[in-house]
């Protein structure tokens, strides 16, 4: 393999745009991480000290005011025990794990299918499958719910699992089936003469496609827990998840600023973790699958 | 183990024709190579008998057995593949044995046969590694290694060596070679390699564009082919080819050349029929041909010196005819002709070839 090395000189342009980088990277950084901080210490501050804003210019002031409170968890408390964030915090998680289920098992099929085999207007099936994503969720949604309603759907997780996977699904396919181009069909041939058949052989290779349906697992994850639209519209009622339960804080004689942002904390931090938990495969499958070799 | 037939098989893609009309028989316990070019039908031959790809039309038969509709699993066969296809996240243990513990054997077994074929193939210290820790000759072990254990009815290897280095490719014929004899089992080995194939077979089928075009020993194939395109594809360096003309002369038929007119034997006139008179073209081998720098009643032809390539144990002398037609010879290391020099050639009359001009069929 030649070498991978980038040989770099020093010149008066490359140190001043090494110096911008770093500038550039440290604004993202703070534009990125302030609005989740302030988030944060928000949640555990009272109302009153929440909203004491240091005066417009009064920058000497600014900091010793922002952390100028005791912490409290009166509002995870709210949340918890009034609210009824047990539920939705469940809700969310079969919602989301759910749907993610359903569209790798099926997506992992279909795009093994699409990879390997050779039909008649495979293109155009695969151009349709793609296609089905290019409409903006809100144009669907109200016939979405009319077919729901017909079905008795709505307000049912089941209803908010099929939700989720008619969007995830095709992204799955497309996602997947890239991987499985990338797995050279003799090592199933080579299954197939050791004694598989052909599902055994699909098996056989499911561990050279893990990092991608790890990947694609996470992507369908955060798209179902993040989700706003479906679960106020299709989830309300029987099946409200965090999104929409914080949706509910807002009341109109009372807004809750200080449990919105404990809800805002505990919509955010499980899928943080997972991201930290997974970064590694979510890394590797997102450029695995992205170059032929 | 058990005999292979192979009757009327065609296989198309599409509209494309890979193999035509192919008729050939392999015997219980041969090794049969599957000669030809890349293109020429014969990986899709060694794949229809696999089960990897359906049979156009036509019949194969194990042990007189149609085995058209059976899925590979359950031909008993066993293949080694041109890229190996190794399982790539299984260490060569796992790799080895996945087949055994596919047919539910029990794991004592299943050690031992491992082991044994390890210990055959000299792999016995890999066997905790990964395909991606070894080199090309070790992976090519282990897909044999996989093959062999199963003890199938069958081999079939599609080109297995063709990716080594050629030092490892030649110690790798052999030890093919006496692994079969060794196991026994029918061996289909598919190659584009005509010293592979006259090195290791039994028996060899040559196939150029998706049909059959000799099937004999290695002898058979080398020493009397049927046709130009065999006579030139078999053979290295590749036999001489030379437009000529069928004449008689003084009761004599000859092969005449404006370099050149030479007499066939009796017995290759009797082969020759009256309506053979006309254009032909002569085929004779590096071997066949004699050179020197004296004239003499052995080396009565005329050329010239083109190049002299020294490979070791003997010369090549690349010669040049009258017309300019080139004429490649094997000579000893002691031949003194330097580029542009005289010098003076003879045929082995009783090893050469005549084929049609027409369509290339051999006379002799």
């Amino acid at each position: 393999m030649a070498s991978r090395e980038i040989v770099q000189y020093r010149s008066p342009l490359r140190t001043a745009y090494g110096i911008f980088a770093v500038v550039f990277l440290a604004a993202y950084l703070i534009w990125s991480l302030l609005p989740l901080f302030i988030m944060f210490v928000s949640s555990i501050k009272d109302l009153l000290e929440a909203f004491q804003l240091p005066a417009v210019g009064d920058w000497g002031n600014a900091i010793p005011t922002f952390f100028n409170f005791t912490p409290t968890f009166a509002h995870y408390e709210n949340l918890f025990v009034r609210e009824n964030f047990g539920v939705y915090l469940q809700n969310s998680l079969i919602a989301a794990a759910g749907s993610a289920a359903i569209s790798v098992v099926l997506g992992a099929m279909t795009a093994y299918g699409l990879s390997r085999l050779e039909f008649r207007f495979k293109k155009d099936l695969f151009f349709w499958i793609i296609s089905t994503r290019m409409a903006p969720v809100v144009a669907v949604i109200v016939p979405l719910w009319a077919i729901f309603r017909g079905l008795d759907l709505v307000g049912t997780l089941p209803g908010l699992i099929i939700a989720y996977t008619t969007f995830n699904l095709p992204f799955a396919i497309w996602i997947l089936k890239g991987f499985f181009d990338n797995v050279p069909y003799a090592i199933e041939e080579a299954a197939m003469c050791d004694g598989c058949t052909r599902l055994q052989a699909l098996r056989e290779i499911l561990p050279l496609v893990a990092p991608g349906v790890g990947a694609f697992l996470v992507l369908c994850i955060l798209f179902a827990w993040n989700d706003y639209l479906f679960a106020s519209i299709i989830g309300s009622g029987g099946a409200k998840t965090l999104p929409a339960a914080t949706r509910g804080l807002v009341q109109p004689q009372n807004i809750q600023w200080g449990s919105i942002m404990a809800a805002g904390v505990v919509t955010t931090v499980p899928m943080m973790f997972l991201g930290l938990l997974i970064r590694r495969y979510l890394v590797a499958g997102l450029t695995m699958g992205a170059v032929r070799e | 183990m058990a005999e292979i037939n192979i009757d009327r098989v065609w296989k198309y893609y599409g509209k494309t024709v890979a193999v035509r009309d192919l008729t050939l028989n392999c015997a219980d316990g041969e090794f049969l190579s599957v000669l030809g070019p890349s293109g020429c039908g014969k990986s899709s031959t060694l794949r229809m008998l696999a089960g990897l790809e359906h049979i156009t039309a036509g019949e194969i038969r194990f042990a007189g057995k149609r085995v058209n509709d059976l899925p590979p699993k359950d031909r008993d066969i066993a293949m080694v593949f041109e890229n190996y296809a190794l399982y790539p996240h299984r260490t060569v243990y796992n790799n080895i044995a996945n087949a055994l513990r596919l047919r539910r054997m029990p794991q004592a077994e299943i050690d031992k046969r491992v082991r044994r074929a390890a210990e055959m193939l000299e792999i016995g210290h890999l066997l905790d590694r990964r395909p991606h820790e070894l080199s090309g000759g070790q992976k090519q072990r282990v897909a044999i290694g996989r093959a062999i254990v199963r003890e199938p009815q069958l081999f079939l290897f599609d080109e297995p060596i063709a990716h080594l280095d050629a030092k490892l490719r030649a110690h790798m014929r052999g030890e093919l070679k006496h692994l079969q004899r060794t196991l026994g089992t029918s061996m289909i080995y598919v190659t584009h390699d005509q010293l592979e194939a006259l090195s290791m077979a039994d028996k060899i089928a040559v196939m150029h564009n998706g049909v059959l075009q000799q099937y004999g020993t290695p002898a058979d194939i080398y020493n009397h082919p049927v046709n130009e395109w065999v006579a030139g594809f078999v053979g290295e360096p590749p036999m001489n080819f030379v437009d000529c003309e069928l004449a008689g002369a003084g009761g004599d038929i000859c092969v005449t050349h404006p370099s050149f007119s030479v007499p066939v034997t009796p017995e290759q006139r009797a082969r020759l029929s009256d309506t053979t008179a006309g254009p032909v073209r002569l085929g004779i081998r590096p071997d066949d041909v004699t050179v020197a720098m004296e004239r003499g009643p052995e080396t009565p032809i005329e050329a010239k010196v083109f190049i002299t390539e020294p490979i070791g144990g003997d010369m090549l002398v690349d010669t040049q005819l009258a017309d300019g037609r080139r004429l490649l010879v094997r000579t000893k290391p002691g031949f003194s002709g330097r580029a542009g020099d005289t010098c003076w050639l003879g045929f082995n009359t009783s090893r050469w070839h005549l084929f049609s001009s027409a369509d290339g069929r051999a006379y002799f």
